[in-house]
């Protein structure tokens, strides 16, 4: 293969496919990155291959997520499924065997190939997707819509939203009318008036509204309170836009569509369909994690209040749960954790689980109804801040 | 177009360049820096404070034999201090000094705002420098979104609009480099603009090597023994791993105490010159005398 810059069509279209490959598998890359895969090739070349990958690492992680997954994911897309050991052992060494084009040819025409030539690599876990004969302990969700209660959450959730609307930050920006004056901004402002100071401009806090991601905690032990904060998810959801909600016990269901549904048949509907293992035990941490891994890039970033319901009482390891939460500290702006039999008399956070959270966040609330979610909206507000 | 052993020659070129003004660099990472300068792309790093991600940047500029523009990001950090301000008292002294003149206002106010009275500050000075600088934006992970915004604009067009003067479009493209600790996440948009390294702590060859070439006169035996003992304590369950320059600062305490060789014996040493290993309580509480005793005697 002469290593010209027109590589040849189906080198190309194989080299264009790879940052479809890496999306799949759940990096940051877009549209226009497989072009930029072309230009880097065709500058680097491709006869020896860990430069390439090098410079392709470079090009296309953004994360060290990313960064750690790259090598295992570039063997599974450009070298046949047996030749993986190969690689492991060849880093700086030049013994490294080279795919020929012909072989990157073969393997194209093999799609399901990638996946399982990843190895060792830590799979993304399968989809579960819900189906009605999973749900063998399913919730009776047409609680989800009972009027009496549903007016009285409705009024508290829209002050909550208002109220969020309002957060300030400490951070100061110029604004009309503010709190201190602002000299370079008037100056600035005076020499439309030839240097007379008419209009005087000020400096305030800035405000923001915080994007909030509520993980529920569905599992047995909080079967009497999940249908509250289901109801509490649904309002806050039809009042604010930028809300994402999630449900776990065993593993975690994406549920923000369901919530946002304007019929509330078919919200339940919805709800009952992805209510698979409702009810069951909780596995917190590995339910945490699976949230940083599938869904933190796209639904956490520095403004993001993480607001997490449940008891605590967690039967994995309570170091998952840990790790899961130092990550999701790290990128999120708030983790406010909302523990519904924390005002039970005698409660401590004495649960494995709740103390290995404790470190981790922001705010621990108690939340057992609508009372003491009222009690708490302003100490929850004022730690969005 | 180069070939595949054009290429790796470049790449160790490169790393011989960088090896001769004391940085020592991976192959792969020369790969990613070469790269960076033939795409003119910016290279964001992360990785644990004290991997030496500055020093990159301090080790290319002096590679290319260009200056070095620093950018230090915290919080708070608004975009008139990192691009340009108006000098506001020489502004205002000059108004009062031009009421006497009898120019037009327009002759006046185009002097208000003329390049005499603007401030650079480093973004803008590395769009204008006639040589491609080196632009160190460090901490970028320090500065909040809004800043991270204005940083986008200026790296995907390396020009900036000055509402008084009109754009400001870079006389050479500088060579980019972003550093972030990663306390705070950075957006997917500045991700996808930049190349991106993941810097971890060095491997035991390459910390050596750092020693050797940083600390001459620890040389020998001793270097093999402190690159050592600082990997096993990178081992340990610490709260702040030690970096490399914590590494260089122990190696320098020891050396100033006398010692010449890690062991069982040198324990005491070693516990006295640990602050410059060691940077919070809660770690520092795990290096008991039996403990450092074991790891010396291991090392």
């Amino acid at each position: 293969m002469p290593d010209t810059p027109d590589l040849s069509g189906a080198l190309r279209a194989r080299l264009a496919g790879f940052s479809g490959f890496l999306q799949a598998n759940g990096f940051g890359v877009g549209g226009g990155d497989s072009s930029r895969v072309l230009l880097v090739a065709s500058q680097v070349g491709i006869l020896h291959p860990q430069m390439l990958r090098w410079s392709l690492k470079a090009l296309l992680c953004g994360r060290p997520s990313e960064w750690h997954r790259f090598d295992a994911l570039f063997d599974a897309y450009f070298l046949p499924a047996n030749k993986k050991v190969f690689v492991e052992g060849a880093r700086d060494t030049t013994s490294y065997r080279k795919p020929s084009p012909c072989e990157s040819q073969d393997s194209a025409q093999v799609p399901g190939l990638p996946r399982r030539g990843a190895g060792n690599h830590r799979q993304p876990p399968e989809r579960y997707a819900a189906s009605r004969e999973e749900s063998l302990e399913s919730a009776d969700f047409r609680e989800l819509a009972r009027a009496e209660e549903v007016r009285d959450i409705e009024a508290l959730m829209r002050r909550l939203a208002r109220q969020m609307k309002r957060v300030r930050m400490r951070r100061e920006a110029r604004s009309l009318r503010g709190r201190r004056f602002d000299l370079p901004g008037t100056i600035r402002r005076s020499i439309e008036h030839g240097g007379v100071p008419l209009s005087v401009v000020w400096r305030d806090r800035r405000r923001i509204r915080p994007r909030i991601v509520v993980l529920l905690d569905v599992s047995r032990s909080m079967s009497q309170y999940s249908f509250f904060y289901l109801r509490l998810a649904r309002a806050l959801s039809a009042e604010l836009s930028d809300i994402y909600g999630f449900i776990f016990h065993t593993r975690l269901t994406a549920i923000s569509e369901a919530l946002r549904d304007a019929d509330p048949w078919r919200a339940q509907e919805k709800m009952h369909l992805l209510a698979a293992g409702w009810g069951g035990g909780t596995r917190i941490g590995d339910c945490l994690r699976d949230f940083n891994r599938d869904h933190m890039a796209r639904r956490v970033h520095s403004r993001t209040a993480v607001i997490i319901v449940s008891d605590g009482y967690d039967t994995g390891e309570p170091k998952t749960l840990a790790d899961a939460l130092r990550a999701l500290r790290r990128r999120a702006r708030r983790i406010i954790w909302i523990n519904p039999i924390s005002t039970q008399p005698g409660w401590s956070p004495v649960s494995a689980g709740m103390q290995a959270a404790l470190p981790h966040i922001d705010l621990l609330a108690p939340g057992a109804d609508l009372a003491t979610i009222k009690r708490v909206l302003p100490d929850i507000i004022e730690s969005l801040r | 177009m180069s070939t595949g052993a054009q290429r790796v020659a470049d790449v160790a070129a490169l790393q011989q360049q960088l090896a001769a003004v004391g940085y020592i660099a991976e192959r792969s990472f020369a790969a990613g820096l070469l790269l960076m300068t033939e795409l003119k792309r910016p290279l964001l790093l992360e990785g644990d404070a004290g991997v030496g991600k500055t020093e990159v940047a301090k080790a290319l500029a002096a590679v290319r034999g260009t200056r070095l523009i620093r950018l230090q990001c915290y919080e708070g950090l608004d975009a008139h201090s990192a691009m340009y301000e108006w000098n506001y008292q020489r502004q205002l002294l000059a108004i009062k000094l031009h009421e006497q003149d009898d120019r037009s206002v327009a002759a006046k106010e185009q002097d208000i705002f003329s390049e005499r009275y603007l401030l650079k500050r480093p973004l803008l000075e590395a769009i204008s420098c006639t040589q491609s600088p080196v632009l160190l934006i460090d901490e970028v992970d320090r500065a909040d979104e809004a800043f991270e915004a204005y940083l986008l604009e200026l790296l995907s067009d390396f020009q900036m609009s000055i509402p008084e003067l009109g754009t400001v479009t870079a006389v050479s493209v500088p060579f980019v480099v972003v550093t972030s600790n990663g306390t705070r996440e950075l957006s997917d948009a500045l991700r996808r603009r930049c190349l991106y390294q993941f810097v971890e702590y060095p491997s035991f060859e390459k910390e050596l090597a750092i020693l050797e070439i940083r600390a001459p006169e620890a040389a020998g035996e001793l270097a093999r023994q402190v690159v050592q003992f600082v990997q096993d304590t990178r081992r340990m369950d610490l709260q702040k791993r030690p970096g490399i320059a914590e590494t260089l600062d122990w190696t320098a305490a020891l050396l100033r105490l006398g010692v010449t060789a890690i062991g069982q014996d040198a324990t005491e040493a070693i516990m006295e010159s640990l602050a410059a290993l060691i940077k919070t309580r809660d770690d520092r509480t795990a290096f008991t005398p039996e403990v450092v005793g074991r790891m010396a005697a291991a090392c």
